[in-house]
């Protein structure tokens, strides 16, 4: 599968690698250069230094015949208008969003958006972790 | 009319200002709390500190009887969620959108907002000669 991911944080870095090394094909996408650092030197997916809410560099990226894409940066706002660009204009199958606030996060699932809201599933695994 | 703007910076205080001139309700939602107390002073009491993006806050603007809000920060990424939680949660009737990438025009209309409006666009149609023009 060709994949599109735009943050290249712990997270992103994380996901990109590990998809990659399942045999896909994915492209990178971060304002900052340093960022890819995170990759490793053996990450053999592509690398593209831009904004991922703007259409060019989504383009860049391939975004146009990407089977999948998540936005993944530390910006909710960010990450839920990547999320729309790639649904609504790119028409791209299989969209995933970061949204750190449970309210918003509310908003755009109602919206149809994938979303994972970690501030939701960590308070509830340290929730659960303590009632044992 | 009851109009809300979003972002405190020149745009956003110009605007709020020849609102009220004409007559107009306007808040004005800064969330820079020094920023808000100078346009407070030079405005008159209209400022509201706080995030365009937090729904609790914009619950207590009064947003629900707003008939316009304008998102006027410097991030097109803020006004988008901005005006479509205005749009989604609180019903308001018309959205109208600064965007500084003259693509996000476009986009930005597919995505709900009612109008955008991009001053990189306007200077570039400043800058081309007319078609048809003299």
């Amino acid at each position: 599968m060709k994949l599109v991911i735009v943050g290249c944080g712990r997270v992103g870095a994380m996901a990109a690698v590990a998809l990659s090394r399942a045999g896909h094909q994915v492209t990178v996408v971060d304002v900052n250069r340093r960022a890819f650092d995170r990759l490793g030197s053996d990450f053999t997916g592509e690398m593209i230094l831009g904004n991922g809410i703007d259409e060019d560099v989504l383009r860049q990226a391939g975004i146009e015949t990407a089977d999948g894409f998540a936005s993944l940066t530390n910006g909710d706002n960010r990450n839920i208008m990547a999320a729309q660009i790639a649904r609504e204009i790119f028409k791209v199958p299989r969209v995933i969003t970061r949204i750190y606030d449970p309210m918003r996060e509310d908003v755009y699932r109602e919206l149809g958006l994938d979303t994972v809201c970690p501030t939701l599933s960590g308070a509830k695994a340290i929730h659960a972790m303590l009632k044992e | 009319m009851y109009v809300i703007v979003i972002g405190g910076g020149k745009v956003g205080y110009y605007l709020s200002k020849h609102l009220l001139d004409r007559g107009y309700e306007v808040t004005l939602i800064e969330k820079d709390p020094r920023r808000a107390e100078v346009l407070n002073s030079v405005l008159g009491e209209i400022v509201m500190v706080g995030d365009g993006d937090e729904m609790a806050f914009l619950a207590t603007t009064g947003m629900e009887r707003a008939d316009v809000v304008v998102a006027v920060t410097g991030d097109d990424e803020d006004n988008l969620v901005a005006l479509q939680l205005a749009k989604e949660r609180f019903k308001v009737p018309r959205t109208i959108a600064r965007v500084n990438n003259p693509a996000n025009v476009s986009i930005f209309k597919m995505l709900g907002v009612d109008e955008a409006v991009s001053a990189t666009e306007v200077l570039l149609g400043a800058l081309e000669p007319k078609i048809g023009g003299q």
